[in-house]
């Protein structure tokens, strides 16, 4: 970007700049400018950038033995005394856990190979550490490697994998996140497309345990996301406990529903869930858990094309169907199938989602070839919107069938 | 050719003891004042933990990520969580140790807070941290927001649900995009300038340019409405960019250095009423509520301003346990563009049916409404 008109002189640019930092110091939300100060980051580029209001930073490159996660920005040259800034996308641990030990081994490395600056998550999901300069990068890969940890997911390849806490910390989890997550780590060609770019655009996978979705599931390329199937499960003798010593106000509780699907019985004193209604928002879960549960019946739904940066905007993902919460195999296949046709014949830059928007649904899911639990399909023509054709015997028969039945019935 | 990376593979390798030993088996939370939730596992294992906001873009120094560990070590199981949204988590197993390490945090300058009905956090995108295509700051909007709303993340002033800001810096939205609350989005506000003296880099070499037909052009695909063609003038082809068809999407932008703008045009976008968890009426997008407002560094008070405005009416107004979306879905776009203050807003989404959700399909040099939206903020 070329400088702004009406620049100061750079004497004058640095002060202003000291100025404008200065400002940010203060206040008592937690201040990233202070938190650089005690780090190696060349600040005086940021406080221009501020004042001139344009990124100060510029393209640039640095060579290390990674294809994907390193990232490298020089500073323009407008700015006076120049700067530069390479980062690593570094792959988070399961569930971001980190346990202290582990911590500091990163503290020591970001401290000795870096400039003291980290960011903790980065919306990848990964952690981001800067890097003190291009020569000691190729170092800061090898101290990474021997603390159990690497570096990648940058540019058009998989990104860092994201799931949400799952059953480590939550009750809601509805299937075992984190393992989904590391057995789609371990697999040889997630890996392969991890480290190399080869896709048209950016492609993320995330996994949410329950329909809360915590890791924003419905906005990744693919997402995973804990559902159950029919109505909740309702334990009434806990549930009158609960509302005899007032944990849960039963009237809140069918007024919530946004589908009103629940009604009390209060005779019986019962509460009646629809499962047909059931729109799974969580909403009575939350208030009665563990006197409702979620059903019995659980299934991981996929969405795909979901995404906020590509050719036609930001958009949520589209469901095309459920697997069993023990079918993770079967969803690391289903990955790579929901990826050919879009590699294939995507144009360069252009998200799943937007390939689906182009091919439509229902075609893109023939093309896939995706057969999954209630996948939405095409019916060629309904029978019933055609009044003239002939019927074959059998078919004759079962409407007669039909009939006798409702005679039966009606009794006219 | 491929390398073999070493992952963290080992989910147990990285759980603290006590976690381990229960996963799987939480069956009930309890809340215990601002930012400190129970977990009760059904062996009878209770786990408390402390969630603390991080500077905007959770940039954290080493030496601050040493003291948070020193306090995980001292009062915790010796283990930190990172949340999704750049907060951070401490875990204990009691609740004088949950309330020490809350008053420790405090004297350091974090905030404790966020669950329940109040503020979540604050998510950003690194913009001029980092970012090369950034319009606008979106690390400091984030800071002069957070200062501003500190109070709802803390608890003193309770909000009727949850409440989720991401400030992304361009179109791109990578702060978590626009299914959020309150979405605020750096805009262009006019169609960009081409640097010609950089643009060669981006496009082939001017023999090849000839006999290249047009839609094979990286830029020309690029684009999404068709705003950059090819010209010829004379016998020289140009790329040129046709400013009535342009978006501001920014996607030229990210994928050229030769994209240039004049820092007078540039604003932010507030979006409101986006949602991604499936509580309520479901998970959607958020709606433009103002296409353009100035940011005016260090302090950005215009955008702060709205921000404040529209929570408080959100938290006078709404019903416990009603997330903005879902406010809005109750009263009505007509009715709470009015209590904003925008009726001239109104007018203008009688013609924009589904196109208003999302910015990328409308564009505005908002002078015009501004003016009448400051004034009634």
């Amino acid at each position: 970007m070329s400088a702004p008109p009406g620049l100061p002189s750079p004497d004058e640019l640095l002060k202003k700049a000291e100025e404008y930092l200065k400002e940010l110091e203060k206040g008592p939300w937690p201040s990233h400018v202070a938190e650089m100060r005690k780090t190696g980051y060349p600040l005086h580029v940021y406080g221009v950038g501020l004042v001139a209001r344009k990124s100060p930073w510029g393209p640039s490159v640095v060579k290390t033995k990674r294809l994907t996660g390193v990232l490298a920005r020089i500073a323009r040259d407008w700015v006076p005394g120049g700067g530069e800034e390479v980062h690593f996308r570094v792959f988070n641990t399961p569930g971001k856990f980190y346990p202290t030990d582990y911590l500091r081994k990163l503290i020591k490395i970001s401290r000795e190979l870096g400039i003291g600056l980290i960011e903790a998550v980065g919306q990848t999901g990964a952690i981001v550490i800067n890097v003190k300069g291009k020569d000691v990068a190729d170092k800061m890969i090898d101290a990474l490697r021997e603390i159990g940890t690497d570096v990648g997911g940058s540019g058009d390849a998989i990104r860092e994998l994201n799931a949400c806490v799952g059953p480590a910390l939550c009750e809601f989890a509805l299937y075992d996140t984190l393992h989904w997550f590391v057995e789609f780590r371990k697999d040889k060609r997630i890996h392969d497309a991890i480290t190399v770019p080869g896709l048209p655009y950016k492609f993320k996978i995330k996994f949410s345990g329950c329909p809360m979705d915590c890791a924003r599931a419905n906005r990744a390329d693919l997402g995973f996301i804990g559902v159950w199937k029919g109505a909740p499960e309702v334990d009434q003798e806990l549930l009158r406990k609960k509302i005899e010593n007032k944990e849960v106000d039963v009237h809140e509780l069918v007024a919530g529903c946004p589908a009103k699907a629940i009604t009390w019985d209060e005779t019986k004193k019962e509460l009646i869930i629809d499962g047909s209604r059931c729109k799974k928002s969580m909403n009575c879960i939350r208030k009665a858990f563990p006197a409702i549960k979620p059903g019995k019946e659980r299934r991981v739904a996929v969405v795909v094309g979901g995404g906020s940066k590509g050719r036609y905007g930001p958009k949520l993902g589209w469901f095309i169907g459920y697997l069993k919460p023990d079918e993770v195999k079967k969803a690391i296949d289903l990955t790579f199938k929901v990826i050919e046709p879009w590699d294939k014949e995507a144009p360069a830059k252009n998200r799943l989602g937007d390939y689906i928007l182009m091919e439509g649904l229902y075609k893109f899911i023939e093309k896939a070839g995706i057969d999954l639990e209630d996948t939405p399909r095409i019916i060629e023509k309904l029978p019933d919107n055609v009044p003239y054709r002939v019927l074959p015997e059998e078919e004759r028969k079962k409407y007669a069938d039909f009939a006798e039945k409702i005679k039966q019935v009606v009794k006219v | 050719m491929s390398i073999q990376l070493s992952y963290p593979v080992e989910v147990e390798k990285y759980l603290p003891e006590i976690i381990k030993k229960n996963y799987g088996k939480w069956v009930e939370r309890k809340f215990h004042g601002p930012g400190i939730i129970e977990h009760v596992s059904e062996t009878g294992d209770r786990v408390f933990t402390i969630k603390v906001a991080l500077p905007p873009n959770a940039r954290v120094s080493a030496d601050t990520l040493e003291k948070f560990a020193d306090l995980a070590d001292k009062y915790g199981v010796g283990a930190l969580r990172i949340t999704m949204a750049g907060n951070v988590e401490f875990i204990t197993t009691s609740l004088e140790n949950a309330l020490k390490i809350k008053e420790e945090l405090e004297k350091l300058g974090f905030p404790v807070g966020g669950w329940g009905g109040a503020l979540w956090g604050i998510n950003t995108c690194t913009a001029f941290l980092t970012c090369q295509i950034a319009v606008v700051d979106a690390v400091s909007i984030g800071k002069a927001i957070g200062d501003a709303l500190k109070p709802y993340f803390t608890g003193e002033i309770p909000l009727p649900a949850k409440l989720r800001i991401f400030i992304s810096g361009c179109p791109s939205g990578c702060a978590g995009g626009i299914a959020t609350d309150i979405a605020i989005v750096g805009m262009w506000g006019a169609p960009p300038r081409i640097r010609e003296e950089v643009l060669p880099m981006c496009m082939p070499p001017p023999k090849a340019l000839a006999k290249i037909p047009e839609s094979q052009i990286f830029l020309v695909q690029v684009c999404p409405t068709g705003a950059l063609t090819l010209r010829r003038e004379g016998d020289k082809i140009k790329l040129t960019l046709i400013g009535e068809k342009c978006i501001n999407c920014g996607r030229c932008k990210d994928n050229c250095d030769a994209f240039d703008y004049d820092p007078k045009d540039v604003g932010v976008a507030i979006l409101v009423g986006g949602r991604m968890s499936n509580t309520g009426t479901g998970p959607r997008l958020a709606r433009n509520l103002v296409p353009w407002i100035p940011a005016n560094p260090p302090r950005y008070e215009e955008i702060v301003a709205i921000v404040k405005h529209v929570v408080e009416i959100w938290r006078q107004n709404a019903k416990p346990g009603e997330r903005l979306g879902d406010f809005i879905e109750r009263i009505g776009w007509p009715k709470f563009l009015e209590m904003v203050g925008v009726p001239k807003l109104a007018a203008e989404y009688m013609w924009m049916p589904d196109a208003a959700r999302t910015y990328l399909l409308y564009r505005a040099r908002g002078e015009v409404i501004f003016k009448g939206f400051r004034d009634a903020v």
